[in-house]
C-alpha cells in the first residue's frame, strides 16, 4: 500500500532524506525509528504530498504521491507531529469538517464521525471544544479525524508523544486494531513501543534506512558476541583458566581485595557458563555472580545510530536523550 | 465543491468565533451611523439636491481609511494563522487542492466583508421611505464595494501567506493597499494627458464616485476583477511554494 523508491529529500542546506527504499503491506504496521532530527518526519511529509521529493518516487495506494497527488491524498489518513486542530471547533464539528474535506457528504458525514468517535473513544468529550481538551484527547481526536474517511493507509508521526502511560497504552490498542486491514506506517522515538506494537522496523538515521526487520530479528542479527559477566568471592586468578575456556574469544579481568570481576566475550552460539561454573567449583573459587547478557532494542538502536560500541544492558546506561521512554 | 463549501464554512465560523469580528461589526455600525446621521442632516436643510445624499455613504473619507484598515483584519489569519498552529499541514495533505483552499478562504472573507455592508441596506430602505431615491445608483455603489472589496481582500489573502504571524500579515497587507489606493490619487498632479490617463485608470477615489452617480464602467470591473484574479493566483502559487519549504 506504501511504496518507496530512492527517495530523497534535499533542502538547500541538508539531505534531510536520503535515497531510501521500503514498502508497507496491508494488514502490517510498520515503525519507523530514529532519533530526533534522523529525517522521519520530512519522510512522512514526502508521503503525505505536504513536501515534494528531490529525486525518487513514493506511491500511496498505488497512486504516485507526486502525479496523482489527490487520489494518493484521498487514500491517506495522517496524524501529523504537532496533531494541530482548530481549537475553536468541538470534537464533532471538526470531524465533521475533516470528513467533508475528504469529500464525504449528506447523512454519510454524520455515520462516519460517530465511528470515528467510537473508534478512538471520544464520545464522552465529543461536545467539547477542543481548547477544553487535554492532550490525550486532542491527540485522539486527531487520529480520528486522520481515520473519519476510512483510509487504506494510515500515517502516524509519534502518535503517542506528549501522553500519560494510560493513555499511551489505549492509542497503542487503537493502532494495533486499526492495523488488521490497513497499512500503517507510523514514526517514534520511542523503543517499547516499536516491541509493543509493530511487526516490523525501519530504523532511520541521518537520512537513511539503517536497519530493517522485526524487532526480533534486528536483535539477533546485531546482537554480536554474547557477553558473559561472572564475578567470584576474593581474589582469584581467573583469566588463564577461564581464557582458555572453549568459545571464549577474550577476557577482561578486574579484581578488588574482595572480588574479582571477569567478563568473556563469546563466539556467537557459544556459552561457557556450564564450565565456568565447573572450574569455579575444580578450582574452589567462591562463584558470586554469573550472567549472559543480552542486547536490547535500545542498545541496536544506539549501536546503529550512535556509530560507536554498544555497552551491554547490564551496565546502566546512562539515560540518553530522546531514548528512553 | 463539497470540498470547497467545508473551507468556506470553516472559515467562516472561526471569524464569528474570535471577539474581532465583533469589534469590527461594531466599529463599522458606529461609523456607518454616523455617515448616515449626516446624510440625515443634510436632507434636512432646506433646499438641499435630495438625489445627491446617498451617494455620500460610498464617497466619504471615512469610507476608505475604514477599507484600508480593516481588509488587513479580515485577512491577516487565513492563512498565518494556520501556518502558526500546524493545521495547514492538515488542510494540504487533504484531497482538497490549493486553489480551492485558496478560493474558499477569500470566499469566506469576502462574505464577511459584505456581511459588514449589509446593515447599511437598511438606511436605503429608511431614506426611501421619507424621500424619492434613485435605486440604480445604490446598486452600482453596492456592486463597486463589491469589487473593490474584492480586490482589496485578494490582497491581504495575498499577505496573509507570506507570513506565520497574523499582525506581520495585517501590516503588509496595509503596505500593499496604501500604494495601490493612492497611485491613482497622483492623477491631480499629473499635467500630461497620457499620464492622467494612465493614473486615473488607477484612480479609485474617483471610480467610486463614478459608481455612486450609476455610471458603471466596464474598464474599472475589467480592472478589479482582473487583480482580485491576479493576486489569488499568486496565493495559490505561494501556498504551493510553502510545501517546499514548511
Amino acid at each position: 500500500m506504501i511504496e518507496v523508491a530512492n527517495l530523497t529529500k534535499r533542502f538547500p542546506t541538508e539531505v534531510a532524506v536520503s535515497d531510501v527504499s521500503f514498502s508497507v503491506q496491508q494488514g502490517e504496521i510498520v515503525g519507523f525509528l530514529g532519533p530526533n532530527g534522523a529525517g522521519k518526519t520530512t519522510a512522512m511529509r514526502v508521503l503525505t504530498g505536504f513536501l515534494p521529493p528531490t529525486t525518487g518516487t513514493a506511491r500511496i495506494a498505488g497512486y504516485d504521491v507526486v502525479t496523482r497527488s489527490l487520489e494518493a491524498r484521498a487514500s491517506l489518513g495522517y496524524l501529523p507531529e504537532t496533531a494541530a486542530l482548530y481549537s475553536e471547533m468541538r470534537v464533532h464539528e471538526y470531524l465533521a469538517y475533516r470528513a467533508r474535506l475528504e469529500g464525504v457528504g449528506g447523512a454519510e458525514v454524520k455515520r462516519r464521525v460517530g465511528e470515528a468517535i467510537e473508534s478512538c473513544l471520544l464520545a464522552e468529550v465529543a461536545h467539547r471544544k477542543v481548547e477544553n481538551l487535554s492532550k490525550g484527547f486532542r491527540q485522539r481526536t486527531a487520529l480520528a479525524g486522520a481515520l473519519v474517511h476510512r483510509p487504506p493507509v494510515l500515517i502516524l508521526d509519534e502518535p503517542t508523544v506528549g501522553l500519560d502511560p494510560m493513555q499511551i497504552i489505549k492509542i497503542r490498542e487503537m493502532i494495533r486494531s486499526l492495523g488488521r486491514e490497513r497499512a500503517v506506517l507510523l514514526s517514534t522515538h520511542i523503543l517499547p513501543e516499536v516491541d509493543a506494537v509493530c511487526d516490523r522496523v525501519l530504523i532511520i538515521d541521518r537520512g537513511r534506512i539503517v536497519a530493517e526487520g522485526t524487532a526480533a530479528e534486528l536483535r539477533s542479527r546485531l546482537a554480536g558476541s554474547p557477553i558473559v559477566r561472572a564475578s567470584f568471592a576474593g581474589r582469584v586468578d581467573a583469566r588463564e583458566p577461564l581464557g582458555s575456556l572453549p568459545g571464549v574469544i577474550a577476557i577482561s579481568e578486574e579484581s578488588a581485595d574482595d572480588e574479582t570481576r571477569v567478563r568473556l566475550e563469546c563466539a556467537t552460539d557459544a556459552d561457557p557458563r556450564e564450565e565456568i561454573f565447573r572450574t569455579a567449583v575444580a578450582r574452589g573459587w567462591t562463584l558470586r555472580e554469573l550472567a549472559r547478557e543480552k542486547l536490547s532494542l535500545e542498545d541496536v538502536f544506539i549501536r546503529l545510530t550512535r556509530h560507536e560500541d554498544v555497552r551491554p544492558e547490564s551496565e546502566s546506561l546512562p539515560p540518553s536523550e530522546g531514548i528512553a521512554e | 465543491m463539497r470540498k470547497f463549501l467545508a473551507v468556506v464554512g470553516r472559515e467562516w465560523r472561526a471569524y464569528f468565533f474570535s471577539p474581532l469580528a465583533y469589534v469590527i461589526l461594531a466599529a463599522f455600525l458606529v461609523m456607518n451611523g454616523m455617515i448616515f446621521a449626516a446624510i440625515v442632516a443634510f436632507l434636512n436643510t432646506p433646499g438641499a439636491p435630495k438625489g445627491q445624499a446617498l451617494p455620500f455613504l460610498f464617497t466619504n473619507t471615512y469610507f476608505w481609511i475604514f477599507n484600508l484598515f480593516v481588509v488587513p483584519i479580515i485577512t491577516m489569519r487565513l492563512f498565518a494563522e494556520e501556518r502558526k498552529t500546524g493545521t495547514l499541514e492538515t488542510l494540504l495533505t487533504s484531497p482538497v487542492s490549493e486553489t480551492t483552499v485558496v478560493l474558499g478562504k477569500f470566499a469566506a472573507a469576502l462574505g464577511f466583508f459584505l456581511t459588514l455592508w449589509s446593515p447599511t441596506l437598511s438606511y436605503v430602505l429608511i431614506l426611501r421611505s421619507q424621500t424619492p431615491i434613485d435605486l440604480g445608483p445604490v446598486a452600482a455603489g453596492y456592486l463597486a464595494i463589491a469589487l473593490i472589496g474584492a480586490y482589496f481582500l485578494s490582497i491581504g489573502t495575498f499577505a496573509s501567506i507570506l507570513t506565520k504571524n497574523q499582525i506581520v500579515a495585517a501590516i503588509l497587507a496595509f503596505a500593499m493597499l496604501i500604494p495601490v489606493f493612492s497611485a491613482g490619487l497622483l492623477e491631480s498632479l499629473s499635467n500630461e494627458p497620457g499620464k492622467r490617463d494612465t493614473l486615473g485608470y488607477f484612480n479609485l477615489w474617483d471610480h467610486m464616485e463614478e459608481f455612486s452617480r450609476g455610471v458603471v464602467d466596464t474598464r474599472r470591473i475589467v480592472y478589479y476583477l482582473s487583480a482580485t484574479a491576479f493576486f489569488l493566483f499568486m496565493t495559490t502559487v505561494m501556498l504551493s511554494a510553502k510545501k517546499e519549504t514548511p
